[in-house]
């Protein structure tokens, strides 16, 4: 079986084609996409779909990025890859043509009906948030307070 | 204003699962940086769901193995909303990392997979059958096609290795050829080679596959392969490799000689007339080291040096099983007799030492350094 990657994939129509991160974002990986590493893990209660998880905020001098969610402010900071990363898309919709002809089952690689896949981005950096995070009180909440980054003891 | 709202995706559905990270080695990612030609490769994922993926390139073949991260990375993306600054969107949240480590192509199978499809003489006129009427064959033949489908190698890795394994393309089927109709093939077109008086060095391939078709009904596409497999084919000329040729030949003669033994005089008397006088010169027994066992016959008078077919090619690949059958095949060996045994598998000298030390053992007598199997347990 073979599955194909697309190394220069054609740019679609997709809303990320137009649409780029402010510099002081696409600083710490790409413009178009970036990637960011949590100690632990997102956990959501419920529909999480469209939800506001935080405010990501980038001080312009000291060139920080901070993860505001609920009562909790995370601190980041930019990490060099040792080795860059290729970030891999499958669009399944794009391929709805060759499902039919192609439908053999997928081995653990790629689960679903996943026929190719694009590199959408190579990225040399990565935005991390090792750090535990801050309680602050705050007038207003600026994201969901149920939402909040579990810590994984490692 | 660097300050945007981080948020979940809105369709959950559709990009849950549809990212993954890839780290690249040095030389992909140039690959992948770079606008000349080398950004027209493609890559691809192979394996069948019991192997072990691996990831080729247009030459190249790398294990694609999966690290698991305790942390979680966010594939975030912008997304705009409104005229206010654009939104982070998370894509996917992953907790691995695929890791590309280089390795050597694995066609291994080929030969499983090929056997049966062998190409002889006298084969010519089944396959003028075969497209006449369009009644299935009793057996699907393996075509190039489905080798790279199965075959987890890169093209050119793959191309390389029908060629050093003799494997015709007649039709996209993979044929290998069989060694007897091989030799043949060779010793008709160095014969020709010295009764047209072409040069070895530039002979034009039409006048040699024409005579070859016309005379000894051999195909046009299956000389022109043979003909690359030993030199280059430029511009409708062909310039012989004569030390692979005449190697192959002596394998031909050699091969007769599995079972029985042939004194080394009367081996290479053979052979040099299988090449005819021309060529005579470059026969050398050399050339078929790692094929042969030799053996000194002590009964006649003078004691001569018998020769017999064993080839590496045949030998198990992994190290212990091949020492496992080198010893048993003989219970001790010079450093010079068992080093031709071992280049197939090893990259260079150092490490064929190494494999040593592990799996044999040495022993010193009046005649020089022997190496025994290391452990002697049936005696």
């Amino acid at each position: 079986m073979i599955i194909p990657i697309n190394l220069h994939p054609e740019r679609s129509s997709s809303t990320s084609s137009t649409c780029t991160f402010p510099p002081a974002l696409a600083q710490f990986g790409s413009d178009e996409l970036i990637l960011v590493e949590l100690q632990g893990s997102l956990e959501v209660e419920g529909d999480n779909i469209g939800a506001t998880v935080g405010k990501l905020s980038v001080d312009p001098s000291t060139k920080k990025p901070t993860l505001l969610i609920g009562h909790h402010l995370l601190e980041g900071k930019l990490v060099n890859l040792p080795k860059p990363l290729a970030v891999l898309h499958n669009s399944p919709l794009q391929n709805t043509a060759n499902d039919e002809s192609n439908s053999m089952s997928v081995d653990g690689e790629s689960k679903g009906s996943s026929k190719s896949w694009d590199v959408v981005a190579v990225v040399k950096k990565k935005m991390v948030f090792a750090k535990r995070p801050i309680p602050i009180m705050l007038g207003k909440n600026s994201g969901m307070t149920s939402l909040g980054v579990e810590k994984k003891t490692t | 204003m660097n300050e945007c709202n981080l948020r979940f995706s809105s369709s959950p559905a559709q990009d849950t699962g549809s990212y993954r990270l890839l780290e690249l080695p040095p030389e992909l990612a140039k690959v992948l940086e770079s606008s000349g030609d080398e950004a027209t490769q493609s890559w691809s994922i192979k394996g069948e769901s019991i192997e072990d993926a691996v990831l080729c390139t247009a030459d190249k073949t790398y294990t694609v193995r999966s690290v698991v991260l305790s942390n979680a990375v966010l594939v975030v993306t912008p997304l705009q909303s409104g005229d206010a600054a654009p939104d982070a969107v998370i894509r996917d949240q992953l907790h691995e990392i695929y890791e590309l480590i280089p390795s050597v192509p694995r066609l291994q199978k080929l030969g499983s997979l090929l056997k049966g499809n062998e190409y002889n003489e006298g084969q010519e006129d089944e396959d003028v059958d075969m497209s006449d009427n369009d009644r299935p064959t009793k057996r699907q033949r393996l075509t190039y096609h489905d080798a790279r489908e199965v075959l987890q190698a890169s093209d050119a890795e793959l191309l390389q290795g029908l060629r050093t394994r003799r494997v015709l393309i007649i039709k996209d089927e993979l044929r290998p050829i069989a060694p007897a109709y091989l030799t043949q093939i060779l010793e008709l077109l160095l014969t020709y080679l010295v009764s047209l008086s072409l040069s070895h060095q530039a002979a034009p391939v039409q006048t040699l596959t024409s005579s070859l078709e016309e005379e000894h009904e051999i195909k046009r596409e299956v000389c022109m392969q043979v003909m690359e497999w030993f030199g280059q084919i430029e511009d409708e000329v062909w310039r012989l490799d004569e030390l692979a040729a005449v190697k192959e030949v002596g394998l031909g003669v050699l091969r007769a000689y599995k079972d029985d033994t042939i004194t080394e005089g009367e081996f290479l008397k053979k052979w040099e007339s299988a090449v005819g006088d021309t060529f005579e010169s470059s026969v050398s027994l050399d050339l078929l080291s790692g094929n042969y066992l030799t053996t000194q016959n002590l009964l006649t008078d003078p004691p001569t040096i018998e020769l017999n077919y064993f080839p590496s090619s045949a030998l198990p690949t992994d190290p212990a099983a091949r020492f496992g059958d080198l010893f048993l095949t003989r219970q001790r060996w010079k450093a010079e007799e068992i080093a031709p045994f071992l280049q197939d598998i090893v990259v260079n000298n150092k490490e064929r030492d190494k494999l040593l030390l592990k799996y044999a053992r040495t022993v010193t007598n009046k005649d020089g350094i022997w190496y025994t199997a290391r452990a002697m347990y049936n005696g």
